[in-house]
């Protein structure tokens, strides 16, 4: 059991001469959820980005579950196995079927037979509620429904980490609540999230910590509570303003 | 009260619809009748001399000449010099056994039932393993026939259908190669690709068939026909590495991340996510090539072989027949529009097919 899931020291990334974060320390303990947030181009993306190795950085230390992500690919895939992600544009697969884009991950990456994965792709179907969409390709379903199906195909995978990358931008307002409400769900059974999001909602009723981004920076980190009242730093009171309306 | 007011009154029906279409104007009226008249008379041409003025039989070569319309006794008499070429006479029910068994297969590989890793591979060593045991004989009492001597329709199916197993995974390789990461790979491949793409296909065919016995030693040349056809292959594979990779440019980002993030392996993002999804994007481009290869099949007679296109030649070449040419080129072409119109109707089925969501 690791007490810390992520151990993040003094991130550097560069794109060329731009600076995309700039020495951004944090730890996530397990259990914990964590919301990023901040303006747009703030890092908050590239930050969640890195966790997983989707994106590399220039120094600094990153740790997932004890594994060094980094240029090292046996540990990279050994994070991946255990880290999932869902993404704002959804990607499904969309040549394959809702069932098969669950199912084809597990026998691909966890090499379980196609027996099992299809019983566990349909059980976490059921829990997202889409299991009645089995059998339909991803463009026949809502903005939604697909999002949905994205954290059934990740969860397939049982990981012990899950990071959001703004899940709920690409939707329209109506659909937003039916999937912030499965990843409340989720925080509440105690898995380990770490999810940059505009909703505030989300982050009031089940985040643990709000982190606050800036121009590659670590602006400010509290309980909701305490970022939502009573933010510190002017560009925290800025932002809370803001995305408060 | 508003009043409602419709929408203007069409008129309907067959007279009105032929006004709205051909006679709205004064031109449109005088280009319909002209070009009206003109189909007519070529459709009605076309069908005399085809069939209502046709002779199919003749005891007698010079009754042909004598007719007003097509003379097709040509076929009959040379009908399996065009099919077989120069194939041993005794030995052609072998040829007609590969050629339908090389059809067969290539209509079982378009039905998507058969679009797996596996099924793919096997279902194309038997048809192709059958179709070069039959042709080649020399076991189980065939007589031996040497690739020098196969010709006709069985031959363009033969470079057809080699050129695209060969051709086809080189074309994925090179794609994969030309988006490496890796820049001695990706520079590398696409020199080679566009090597091939600047030269003519019949002086790439020339140099195998002609260039290479001089400088390769005799146990690995193989025979002609390999080597024409692998050139062919290479140089199939270079334009239709082009179309894979724009096909997996054209998926965006988020599907290899997406596949990355589930930690699924290199091979299996390749297999199961981008090439699926690039062949989809470019299934036009790729039918489009295919249409072309099967058409310059019959470049090879330059360098001594006699598909369907030579054998035809062959045919009216003799004298006896001279005259008899249009028919004979007729012949040809219906046996290439055949292919090819059931290649470009495969293509637009598959493309419904696709934007109906299913594949």
């Amino acid at each position: 059991m690791h007490n810390t899931a992520i151990s993040i020291n003094g991130l550097n990334k560069y794109y060329g001469v731009f600076q995309a974060l700039k020495d951004v320390s944090l730890d996530v303990a397990d259990g914990e959820t964590v919301v990023i947030c901040g303006p747009s181009g703030s890092g908050k993306s590239t930050l969640i980005r890195c966790m997983n190795g989707l994106e590399s950085y220039t120094d600094g230390t990153l740790e997932v579950l004890g594994h060094t992500v980094g240029d090292d690919t046996k540990e990279l895939d050994r994070v991946r196995k255990r880290v999932g992600m869902v993404f704002q544009s959804f990607n499904l697969f969309p040549h394959l079927t809702i069932l098969e884009n669950c199912v084809l991950p597990q026998v691909r990456s966890q090499g379980r037979d196609r027996t099992a994965a299809t019983v566990e792709a349909i059980d976490q179907l059921k829990k997202m509620q889409v299991d009645i969409h089995a059998e339909k390709f991803p463009d026949q379903l809502s903005g939604g429904q697909q999002q949905r199906v994205a954290l059934a195909r990740a969860l397939c995978l049982k990981p012990d980490i899950m990071l959001f990358d703004e899940p709920t931008s690409a939707l329209d307002p109506e659909m937003i609540s039916e999937v912030l409400e499965v990843m409340q769900e989720l925080a509440r059974e105690k898995m380990t999230i770490v999810c940059v999001t505009h909703e505030m909602g989300f982050a009031k009723s089940v985040a643990d910590r709000v982190i606050l981004m800036a121009s590659g920076q670590v602006v400010e980190e509290g309980t909701p509570d305490q970022m939502f009242n009573d933010p510190q730093h002017e560009i925290t009171k800025e932002f809370m303003k803001v995305v408060s309306g | 009260m508003t009043e409602v007011i419709g929408a203007p009154m069409r008129a309907t029906g067959p007279v009105a619809w032929a006004r709205r279409h051909f006679f709205a104007t004064w031109y449109d009226a005088i280009f319909s009748v002209i070009l009206g008249a003109l189909i007519i008379w070529s459709f009605n041409a076309l069908i005399s001399w085809a069939f209502l003025d046709a002779i199919w039989t003749v005891e007698n070569k010079d009754q042909c000449d004598h007719g007003a319309g097509a003379c097709w006794a040509v076929i009959q008499d040379r009908g399996r010099l065009i099919l077989f070429g120069l194939y041993p006479y005794e030995e052609q029910w072998r040829s007609t056994l590969a050629c339908l068994i090389v059809i067969v297969t290539m209509v079982l590989s378009c039905l998507p039932s058969f679009w797996s890793i596996r099924r793919i591979p096997i279902l194309w060593t038997v048809g192709f393993g059958l179709f070069i045991l039959l042709m080649r004989g020399g076991f189980a009492g065939l007589p031996l026939v040497r690739s020098e001597q196969w010709g006709g329709l069985s031959l363009t199916l033969f470079i057809f259908c080699g050129v695209f197993i060969l051709g086809m995974p080189l074309a994925v390789l090179l794609a994969l190669g030309r988006r490496s990461s890796l820049p001695v790979i990706a520079k590398g491949t696409g020199l080679f690709i566009d090597l091939f793409r600047s030269l003519p296909l019949l002086t790439i065919l020339f140099a195998a068939a002609v260039v290479v016995p001089l400088l390769v030693p005799e146990q690995i040349q193989g025979s002609k026909l390999s080597r024409v056809i692998i050139a062919f292959a290479v140089f199939f594979a270079a334009y239709q590495a082009e179309i894979i990779r724009a096909g997996m440019q054209s998926t965006s980002q988020g599907q290899e991340e997406a596949a990355v993030a589930l930690g699924m392996p290199y091979w299996s993002l390749v297999m199961d996510i981008l090439l699926p999804q690039a062949f989809r994007n470019t299934l036009p481009s790729t039918i489009n090539q295919a249409v072309i290869t099967f058409k310059e099949t019959s470049i090879v007679t330059i360098i001594g072989f006699f598909e369907v296109m030579a054998s035809g030649n062959a045919a009216i070449g003799s004298g006896e027949w001279g005259n008899q040419y249009v028919e004979v080129y007729v012949f040809l072409a219906l046996i290439y529009f055949v292919f090819v119109f059931g290649l470009s109707r495969y293509g637009s089925w598959l493309e419904t097919r696709m934007r109906l969501g299913h594949a």
